[in-house]
């Protein structure tokens, strides 16, 4: 196999695997108040999903979360994407860990 | 608010502070100076108030994965630098000589880019929350607390690391120096993944077991980059950074080894 031919089938799988990013399920999430809204999201099981954090505070937060192995910094007033799944059926807590009292929810996975 | 602070200072002071002790207590052993390490505690505050203010503006990059990407690209870099830092300590051990320039870059840029890292986060969390009423005092005191039990249980660590022998220490510090930046690896991959770059899955739960949450859990992932449901792209990535380095740092002791063998041969000889 010929370096030539390797870059054209890595760039034939680039131009596949774009449409596929495209594609997935969006869902939103809102932190207001130090509160996550909606606190849960039912999202579909064994199916890669992209999650828009909307921090609409004027403070920082940190989604974070164990199960779902995911921890990412959204500064007040900026919403950020955050790629999850897929997931078995279940539920997955997370938490905000700048005021992880208040800001908690759970991703349903069905 | 002071639990909270106690938390996320401990968290990322941990993580940098263990590496750092790794480094220093073997500069120690091996006679190697350690002007570097004020350089490298200077550019990674520096470098945590640089990459903190910015971190809306990476947010941004690549479509909204650019905080993924520099984190992971970072702790690829750190996994680099220390691979460079153990050939370089085990050189030194057989045959010392004079520390080199790039040795000390290499270095300072390692503290430099850990501290970076963890610092960004603690600067985001302090910087916005001390303009809050009544929250500044429980919030400078929790951070206090988080830095000195962090401080302190890498002073333990270096102290413990000292107690040993010069090659015992040396064994030991790139055994733990494997552990940690393979670990960094891990993180790297988790950090893909959440980008969608690297496929996501579940290899098995230990949580029942040994939960992220606790305290031994949390002291496991500053050191080992410990995580209760990886994905198999992290273990992959997890045993290439292990063999990687085993491979590098064995490679380099025989042939210290065959060195040393050889030149007692040719001393007969004579």
């Amino acid at each position: 196999m010929t370096a030539a031919f390797r870059l054209v089938l890595f760039a034939v799988s680039v131009l596949f695997y774009m449409p596929a990013i495209a594609g997935k399920p969006e869902f939103e999430v809102a932190i207001r108040q130090h509160l996550f809204e909606p606190s849960v999201i039912v999202i579909p099981a064994n199916t890669k999903i992209k999650l828009w954090v909307s921090n609409e505070d004027t403070t920082p937060e940190e989604f974070e979360s164990y199960e779902l192995n995911r921890e990412k910094v959204v500064l007040g007033g900026q919403r950020s994407l955050i790629f999850i799944g897929p997931l078995p059926a279940g539920e997955y807590p997370f938490f905000g860990e700048f005021n992880p009292k208040s800001a908690q929810g759970k991703i349903i996975a069905e | 608010m002071l639990l909270t602070s106690v938390i996320i200072v401990l968290r990322e002071v941990l993580e940098a502070a263990l590496l750092v002790s790794i480094l220093m207590s073997l500069c120690f052993k091996l006679g190697i100076e350690r002007s570097w390490f004020k350089w490298g505690v200077l550019g990674g505050v520096v470098g945590s108030i640089g990459l903190g203010s910015q971190l809306g503006f990476i947010s941004s990059l690549f479509g909204g994965i650019g905080q993924e990407v520099v984190d992971a690209g970072l702790q690829i870099f750190i996994y680099i630098c220390l691979l460079y830092i153990c050939v370089e300590f085990i050189n030194h051990y057989y045959q010392r000589h004079a520390v080199s320039g790039t040795l000390r870059a290499v270095l300072v840029i390692i503290i430099l880019c850990a501290m970076s890292r963890e610092g960004s986060e603690i600067y985001i969390y302090l910087s916005a929350f001390q303009s809050l009423p009544h929250a500044s005092v429980s919030l400078y005191s929790g951070s206090i607390i988080g830095l000195g039990i962090g401080l302190s249980c890498c002073a333990l660590f270096y102290y413990c690391l000292l107690s040993f022998s010069l090659l015992r220490t040396l064994i030991l510090g790139c055994m733990l120096l494997t552990v940690v930046a393979s670990g960094m690896l891990l993180q790297a991959g988790k950090m893909l993944i959440q980008a969608d770059l690297l496929p996501d899955g579940q290899l098995w739960d230990s949580s029942a077991v040994l939960s992220e949450e606790s305290l031994s859990g949390q002291l496991l992932y500053a050191l080992a980059g410990y995580e209760a449901t990886p994905a198999p792209a992290q273990l992959v990535l997890y045993l290439f950074g292990v063999v990687c380095m085993a491979a590098v740092v064995l490679t380099r002791y025989w042939h210290w080894q065959r060195r040393k063998v050889s030149a007692k041969v040719a001393g007969y000889e004579e």
